[in-house]
């Protein structure tokens, strides 16, 4: 039995696991008792750090870079912070950071402004980061998140952009610290939610949502893995109530598994202290995967002066209702909103579920091109088609023989027309479901580009032109005349048994008849004597 | 512990080669620090063909070191021209060589720099005969002294300099030439080491007002590089108020009327510690002026007494930013902590090249901007010094006849009363002794320490507010050495202070 890995299950099954939900209004939060630390409230808020999916840096004219490319082949004389250099904003990243907060149901700011916070450090090259302190580009927002029941909706405080650093690299061998200036300068998007979250699994829902939305509206790969998406976490615990206690950030936390890790072992560290009559000391700390556990960086005390500034060259950020307004009608529609139009045509929650799923994997272009993803495929086939005959042709035939082969979507290489041309032939009787089925793999598997019909021909999968019936009758009379007990029983009346009858004949016909018309011709042949 | 070593080959990407140093300093007055060795073959059809300039060295140039007068940079050498040197090369210019300055554009008498003080090259009258080894030395003035003194010396007939708060006007002033300090935001930034971004302009020197205009005209481009560059959409709004209120004023079938040209002399300007003979000069000059058909008017910015303070305060902040990237890792100085020496954390590392790259006067100025971007000092310094200017720069749009565009109602400013320039001195004296001469009997005084930073009181408020300034030669001080004049316009009205700036210049 082939296990095909299917991603819209392990979400259903991921739920199912989820310890006791905690249960609560928009506007009323009735918390529901956690029972990993009964009479205790947690508050969760993240701050996420997106890379911007732009094609060059936030301030100069130097490509983005992915990991793994030579160390400081994507580098500007402004990226190196030599003296002279001055930053010109990309438009594109302004562009994907609007998109973002209009997902977000964010205010776009009409003037937002840069700053410049200093600290030294080797990846660092100017010796400090522009950001966007004091006026962010968008205030205000929330973020819904849908795969939980009980509509839990996440309050976003501001979105501002932002340099990313260098990255540097220790080689222990030489006990130097090498400096790779590919990533410096690329352009980041911060996004701060408010304390919302109330348990670590809303805190991974959170994290898991914004990713699906930053990659369907294009702004960010998102990934926490390749490191286009990191978070930092505030946790807190209370008495229900008490106020917020005292809260403790995380840092540079590179997937949702161990942020959830790391909030549920900083809860239980913080439970364990007031539990002691201790107070909790205002921290930044890390996380240590191997032992599960978070550790101090620094004190509140020891924080340091980043001594913001408003950056100089760089004048405020003007954004008119109006670009605000073509950002927002160019945008690529939203899950939610896919979700809703996908059900309209007449899709079942679940098939638009599974389609987003899966369109929520395509690859996210540069500066916002639109991708091609499953739901743009559907929309494409579904045209002049019955929606269902496409939604089931792709979930369960296309889809499912990828997923067989351990491919993902973007790896599919039969087109459009292609199984456009598949499903009507076998809509119009040309060839059976079983044929189609047997076509649909062969294509996935030679990766043909040749037309679904003569491909059909040629591995005789078309349904037998048989204008008299004499073939199918011929058929039938050899099933009849070797299944003579099962021919009794039907005319005895047991009707059942003319599927075993049936499926003689499919056998014999090597399944190129419609099971209709067998029927039909063996209720005749059999109604005689 | 990690220690931060440094990737070569990054280095050498970043082109800071140590065989381009070719320092050549011309040793009587120590103006120019690096001299190209074959004069380029110039455009022959450019508008300056055949014209020889020589440039600040924190501006940069692909072929020439650009230092900053700074051990920090002393092995530093630009993969690229500023957007300036290209437009001179471009239009036929020969760029002879690189300027000596104080160290990052920081001071006003050009002594903070690695290749030692520019010597100023003007000879009094009563001291023709005297050899140069025994003469008195003053200072050139700065901080784009080595510019000043080059084109005063007639080694070029043109510099280009870098204005924060006075850099251009005053070694134009104590040199006796001319020097234009822009409006900002006129000509690109791109490829000038930043001191203070807010405040840096791209100035000009020359020996005459049309030398400095001919060299302006052709530097005057937008450049998209410069994020704070003046829209086009600005530069024409701005030159078309310039445009409707020249012909009027230079009307006359000779070039010096002014007939309708008001002229305001702001009373702040007149400390107690400028040198009469400036005074009595400035008679003269505004004696002539009235003769012209120009009236005059006494006129009061009263936040100019703020002004030295603000601008101390947001040039020292900007620059404390500024010169953060100067940490020895990509390029420039770099001193490895010695054995046992802390590396806990980068700062501690970058300590010993910052504390042997930078002079007195930048690590003086970088404590005093740090401190002031502290969150502590950060609203009562910081924030109230960007308060204050605004009120030095309300205080010129009130007593400017033409508005200023960069301001969204432009004309709720426009007054019929207003004057169309300032007149006042460039600078509260004559150029001052150099220190450490032995007194040779001059007129000179020598410079405390504080009196240095007093140089700036009459150049400041221009920079605060962004206004275009020209220095020129107004006559000789009590002492012999030269006088100069200021003519301050409002944003965007250089031509018309360049035009006020030649009547002036052709008063004897």
């Amino acid at each position: 039995m082939i296990v095909r890995p299917c991603p819209w299950r392990a979400r259903q099954l991921q739920q199912l696991w989820r310890p006791l939900r905690l249960e609560r209004l928009h506007s009323k939060p009735a918390v529901r008792e956690d029972q990993r630390w009964p009479g205790w409230e947690v508050v969760v808020g993240i701050e996420v750090h997106a890379q911007i999916k732009s094609r060059r840096k936030l301030f100069s004219d130097a490509l983005t870079c992915k990991p793994g490319e030579k160390p400081n082949s994507f580098v500007a004389c402004y990226d190196a912070a030599l003296p002279g250099t001055l930053p010109t904003l990309n438009p594109k990243c302004v562009e994907l950071a609007v998109r973002t907060a209009v997902a977000l149901n964010a205010q776009v700011q009409s003037r937002s402004t840069f700053d410049r916070k200093h600290y030294f450090y080797s990846d660092l090259p100017a010796g400090y980061q522009i950001t966007q302190r004091y006026a962010p580009l968008a205030k205000g927002g929330y973020l819904d998140l849908p795969s939980s029941r009980d509509g839990v909706r996440v309050g976003i405080t501001q979105i501002q952009l932002e340099q990313d650093t260098a990255k540097s690299i220790f080689d222990a061998r030489r006990r130097i610290t090498q400096v790779d200036l590919n990533r410096a300068g690329s352009g980041l998007m911060e996004i701060v939610s408010e304390p919302d979250m109330r348990s670590p699994e809303e805190a991974g829902d959170y994290v898991r949502t914004l990713q699906a939305m930053l990659r369907a509206v294009g702004s960010s790969d998102g990934s926490m893995e390749l490191g286009s998406l990191r978070c930092d976490v505030n946790v807190s615990v209370n008495k229900p109530g008490h106020p917020p206690g005292t809260r403790c950030e995380i840092k540079n936390l590179n997937s949702v598994k161990f942020m959830m890790v790391a909030i549920t072992s900083e809860v239980f560290r913080h439970i364990d202290l007031l539990d002691r009559g201790q107070a909790i000391p205002q921290e930044t700390r890390g996380f240590d995967e191997a032992k599960a556990e978070t550790f101090k960086l620094r004190s509140k005390e020891d924080s340091p002066d980043y001594r913001y500034m408003p950056d100089p060259n760089l004048p405020p950020l003007l954004l008119s209702p109006d670009y605000i307004d073509r950002v927002r009608r160019s945008m690529p529609e939203l899950p939610r909103e896919m979700r809703a139009r996908l059900m309209g045509t007449g899709l079942t929650e679940q098939e638009a579920e599974v389609l987003t799923t899966v369109d929520a994997g395509r690859e996210v272009r540069f500066d916002g091109e639109p991708a091609r993803g499953a739901v743009q495929y559907f929309d494409r086939l579904a045209q002049g088609r019955s929606a269902k005959a496409a939604v089931n042709w792709m979930i369960h035939e296309l889809i499912g023989q990828l997923a067989a082969r351990k491919e993902t979507f973007s790896d599919n290489p039969v087109s459009v027309e292609q199984m456009g041309e598949l499903v009507d032939m076998v809509q119009c009787g040309k060839m059976t479901g079983t044929s189609g089925k047997t076509l649909l793999r062969h294509m996935v598997t030679s990766r043909s580009t040749v037309c679904p019909s003569l491909l059909a021909k040629e591995l005789g999968l078309l349904a037998v032109s048989d204008d008299d019936g004499s073939l199918l009758k011929n058929w039938c009379l050899e099933a009849i005349e070797a299944l003579p007990e099962e021919v009794q029983k039907v005319r005895d009346g047991n009707v059942k048994v003319m599927n075993r009858i049936m499926g003689k004949v499919m056998q014999l016909s090597g399944g190129r008849v419609k099971a209709g018309d067998v029927r039909l011709m063996l209720e005749d042949l059999l109604r005689k004597p | 512990m990690p220690s931060y070593g440094v990737n070569i080959a990054m280095r050498r990407i970043l082109g800071s080669s140590r065989n381009a140093r070719a320092v050549c300093t011309t040793p009587d007055i120590n103006a120019l620090v690096h001299l190209s060795k074959t004069p380029p073959t110039t455009r022959h059809d450019g508008p300056l063909h055949g014209m020889t300039l020589a440039i600040k060295d924190n501006i940069c140039t692909a072929s020439l070191p650009t230092t900053c007068s700074s051990a920090m940079l002393a092995e530093y050498t630009s993969p690229f021209d500023a957007t300036a040197v290209e437009l001179l090369r471009d239009a036929g210019a020969q760029i002879i060589g690189k300027a000596n300055c104080d160290e990052f554009g920081m001071g006003s008498l050009n002594v903070n720099s690695i290749y030692g003080p520019v010597v100023n090259p003007y000879r009094p009258a009563d001291v023709r005969n005297v050899p140069s080894t025994v003469r008195e030395r003053r200072s050139a003035g700065g901080s784009s002294g080595g510019s000043a003194a080059s084109v005063a010396a007639g080694m070029c007939a043109a510099a280009l300099g870098t204005d924060t708060g006075g850099s251009v006007r005053l070694p134009a002033s104590y040199c006796g030439i001319v020097g234009l300090k822009p409006s900002y935001g006129l000509i690109s930034r791109w490829g000038v080491v930043s001191f203070a971004d807010s405040l840096d302009c791209v100035g000009v020197l020359a020996r005459s007002v049309d030398t400095v205009k001919e060299v302006f005209d052709v530097i005057l481009v937008y450049d998209a590089r410069d994020p704070t560059a003046a829209s086009p959409e600005l530069r024409k709004r701005a030159s078309s108020i310039v445009g409707s209120c020249l012909p009027k004023m230079f009307s006359g079938v000779q070039t010096n009327t002014l007939d309708g040209l008001r002229i305001g002399i702001p009373h702040e300007y007149f400390p107690l510690e400028l040198e009469p003979s400036i005074t009595s000069s400035l008679r003269t000059i505004i004696r002539s002026l009235k003769d012209a058909g120009a009236s005059i008017h006494p006129v009061s910015l009263p936040a100019t007494q703020y002004a030295l303070s603000v601008y101390y305060v947001i040039a020292s902040a900007e620059a404390s930013s500024n010169l953060a990237r100067f940490d020895g890792i990509q390029y420039g100085l770099r001193v490895p902590p010695p054995p046992g020496a802390s590396r806990s954390k980068p700062s501690t590392v970058y300590a010993h090249s910052r504390s042997a790259g930078f002079g007195r006067e930048a690590q003086k100025r970088i404590l005093l901007g740090t401190y002031a971007l502290t969150a502590d000092a950060f609203d009562n310094y910081f924030l109230q010094a960007q308060r204050v200017r605004a009120h030095i720069k309300a205080d010129f749009n009130r007593v400017f006849r033409h508005p200023c565009v960069h301001l969204a109602r432009p004309e709720s400013f426009l007054s019929a009363d207003g004057v169309d320039v300032l007149l006042h001195p460039s600078a509260i004296r004559t150029a001052p002794r150099l220190a450490g001469e032995q007194d040779g009997g001059g007129e000179g005084r020598d410079m405390s320490s504080m009196d240095e930073y007093l140089q700036d009181v009459m150049t400041v408020p221009a920079s605060l507010a962004g206004l275009p300034a020209l220095s020129v030669p107004a006559g000789l001080g009590k002492d012999g050495w030269p006088v100069g004049m200021s003519i301050v316009g409002q944003w965007g009205m250089d031509e018309l202070v360049l035009r006020v700036g030649r009547v002036v210049e052709g008063i004897r």
